[in-house]
């Protein structure tokens, strides 16, 4: 076997063992250069909405943009008892046509002063790099995210005006809500 | 007004997803964490967790060892499908195991790669000849009446040399199907009409009710109690895993070799099956126990360190040199390959048939794992790393991990021009020489130059 949607080998290749010049159709695309059928990843995210309205976790949503379910509007409060309490923030998340076996590209919308995030609103997490799992989804991004708010991982900072006030929860505080902007409905 | 649209919207996902719901309530332990479906043709790994056959297959990375989804515990070979959950989960949601299968079928077509054919004829009756006339124009499994085809005890004989074939989608396969099984197709179908009208389909009978014999260790033969899978599919109980004195486990139904040390239970079905059978699983907790404690005074030390070496080798041995980046054996599921790797030169399917060093040294080779018609008479030919395709792949799937990898070699012909200028180590050939296996040993580069051309004033 080799890869069915990558790298691995070309069918010329594969034929010129036989018949070298003649038979094999050297124009024959590609096969499945395409990654997965989107057929299936469209089915996934169906199915990841339909939990993620069900489950009714407190503080998180997700929501389709119109017309297109590969890129989803999701809001996160900020948890209780966190110098991010009683602020909302709104992401966006847009899935690759490979997904789940790779992670959506997650970013703030709103502007979030946080050690982990950056000016661009891009998010430095692990599961959504290198430590992504196709078991992941939506729902457990978005709290990931979630409890990113309360427990930043401050020794590698994208932000690190943030990274070094957080020792100060109380001017953080103070800082998170001067440059708190409610997302516009 | 942004919540009554958002009501509109939902209604409409609603409808769409519900628009395949059989009303069949899928157990948890039954849906696949990578699509969110009920499993189809179901793998387990040997950390113990199931998945389906192509989101297993789609999560591997064929450049280096994959970590399972759920608990990152690393493999690199990719399992056969376990035909006692396929056929299990078919018996208990028909309906939707059938539109899964239709669903995937369709894709596959799309794709021109296809995941084994199981007959359930073939699973019943074991009759080889067949299987083998059996092959089918029509592209649905023949197992349209799970309640009269998963008879008790079917499975008893089931050795997995079902994989059945399909003629008609892959151009030129024509030559490989048997001379007219026209009439053997005849009288298949008309078994299956026959069953059908026996039996509707969506008739609210109990089909789904499942017995112990459904789920038989294959060493035992009795209820299953903390099964672990092994590699080549087959289910046994934990307890009953013979871990030889050489530290080489082998699957007693086929015989084919485990790699890696004992495979986890598979909790999923474990809770299952006490759910199903909590009497009878509590009798063989019982019964089971003093035999595992003596069975582990004997032997926990050497099924440690075999794990362990098995580990160890596995880690050591992502040597990038020896390694067929994206190609998998067809026959233990290695996937890369790593060592010798040898190529059939006369399969003609896309997805190609190889086998690595080890299984290609052993006698029995299973049909492929994607459907090949891979034939006894095949010949072999040994293949070589590609060095510099593979360090480039390796570069770029390191810097830009996004799935562009595919993207990023589209025409064979440009990396297969710079494969001409790729040092091959002469020690390498010394070694092939020195193993003295009668191989043609052909190198790459000349033909691939040839082709190159060809593809290249084809294309303009």
């Amino acid at each position: 076997m080799a890869a069915v949607n990558s790298y691995a080998e070309t069918p010329q290749e594969r034929y010129q063992g036989n018949t070298p010049a003649a038979a094999p159709p050297s124009k024959q695309p590609l096969p499945a250069a395409k990654s997965v059928d989107t057929q299936s990843v469209l089915k996934r995210l169906q199915s990841e909405l339909m939990s993620l309205m069900m489950s009714g976790d407190p503080g998180i949503s997700a929501f389709p943009e119109e017309d297109n379910i590969f890129c989803w509007k999701g809001t996160i409060t900020g948890s209780k008892d966190t110098v991010f309490e009683g602020t909302e923030y709104k992401l966006s998340l847009s899935f690759p046509n490979d997904y789940p076996f790779k992670p959506p590209k997650v970013k703030f919308e709103t502007a979030c002063f946080h050690p982990n995030v950056d000016i661009y609103g891009n998010i430095c997490l692990d599961i959504l790099q290198d430590k992504w799992s196709s078991a992941y989804d939506v729902r457990t991004i978005l709290l990931s995210i979630q409890s990113l708010l309360g427990e930043p991982n401050t020794s590698s900072p994208l932000n690190t005006q943030a990274a070094q006030l957080w020792s100060n929860q109380e001017e953080y505080r103070k800082m998170v809500e001067k440059l708190y902007k409610p997302p516009t409905a | 007004m942004a919540e009554e649209e958002s009501a509109q919207k939902m209604e409409e996902f609603r409808s769409m997803a519900i628009e395949d719901d059989e009303s069949e309530q899928i157990s948890g332990s039954f849906i696949c964490c990578v699509c969110l479906d009920l499993l189809y043709k179901p793998v387990i790994l040997a950390c113990g967790h199931i998945s389906c056959f192509w989101c297993v297959h789609r999560s591997m990375s064929g450049v280096s060892e994959t970590k399972c989804a759920l608990c990152r515990q690393p493999y690199l070979h990719f399992p056969s499908i376990c035909l006692l959950l396929h056929f299990l989960l078919l018996k208990m949601y028909p309906d939707s195991y059938r539109r899964r299968e239709i669903l995937t079928l369709e894709e596959e077509k799309k794709e021109g790669t296809f995941s084994p054919q199981f007959d359930a004829l073939t699973w019943r009756s074991g009759d080889e000849e067949q299987q083998k006339l059996s092959h089918s124009s029509q592209s649905h499994m023949k197992c349209s009446d799970p309640n009269s085809s998963m008879d008790t005890g079917s499975f008893r004989n089931g050795e997995p040399h079902a994989s059945k074939v399909q003629s008609e989608p892959i151009e030129g396969i024509d030559s490989y199907s048997p001379s007219s099984p026209k009439q053997d197709l005849k009288q298949e179908r008309d078994i299956i009409v026959e069953e059908e009208s026996a039996h509707p389909i969506g008739s609210d009978q109990s089909c789904k009710q499942i017995t112990a014999s459904d789920v038989l260790c294959a060493e035992c033969k009795q209820l299953l109690f903390h099964p672990v899978a092994l590699n080549c599919g087959h289910v046994y109980c934990e307890s009953c895993i013979v871990y030889p004195a050489d530290e080489k486990l082998t699957c007693q139904v086929c015989k084919s070799r485990h790699p890696g040390g004992l495979p986890k239970v598979c909790l999923e079905l474990d809770h299952f099956l006490e759910q199903q059978f909590p009497e009878e699983c509590a009798l063989r907790r019982l019964t089971a126990r003093p035999r595992l404690a003596i069975s582990e005074n004997g032997s926990q030390k050497s099924r440690n360190s075999g794990a362990d070496n098995e580990l160890r080798n596995s880690s050591r041995s992502i040597d990038t040199s020896a390694t067929h980046f994206g190609v998998g054996c067809d026959y233990c599921g290695m996937y890369p390959i790593i060592g010798y790797r040898y190529q059939c030169q006369d399969c003609i399917e896309v997805i190609g048939f190889d086998l690595c060093g080890d299984c290609y040294n052993s006698r029995c080779k299973l049909p492929g794992r994607f459907n090949q018609q891979h034939r006894p008479e095949h010949k072999f030919r040994l293949k070589k790393p590609r060095y510099v395709q593979n360090y480039m792949l390796r570069l770029v799937t390191g810097q830009l991990d996004d799935g562009s990898t595919s993207l990023v070699f589209p025409n064979e012909g440009s990396e297969d021009g710079v494969l001409l200028t790729a040092p091959t180590s002469p020690s390498d050939v010394q070694e092939d020489a020195e193993n003295g296996l009668s191989i043609d040993f052909v190198f790459e580069d000349e033909p691939d130059s040839e082709h190159q051309n060809n593809s290249q004033s084809n294309s303009n």
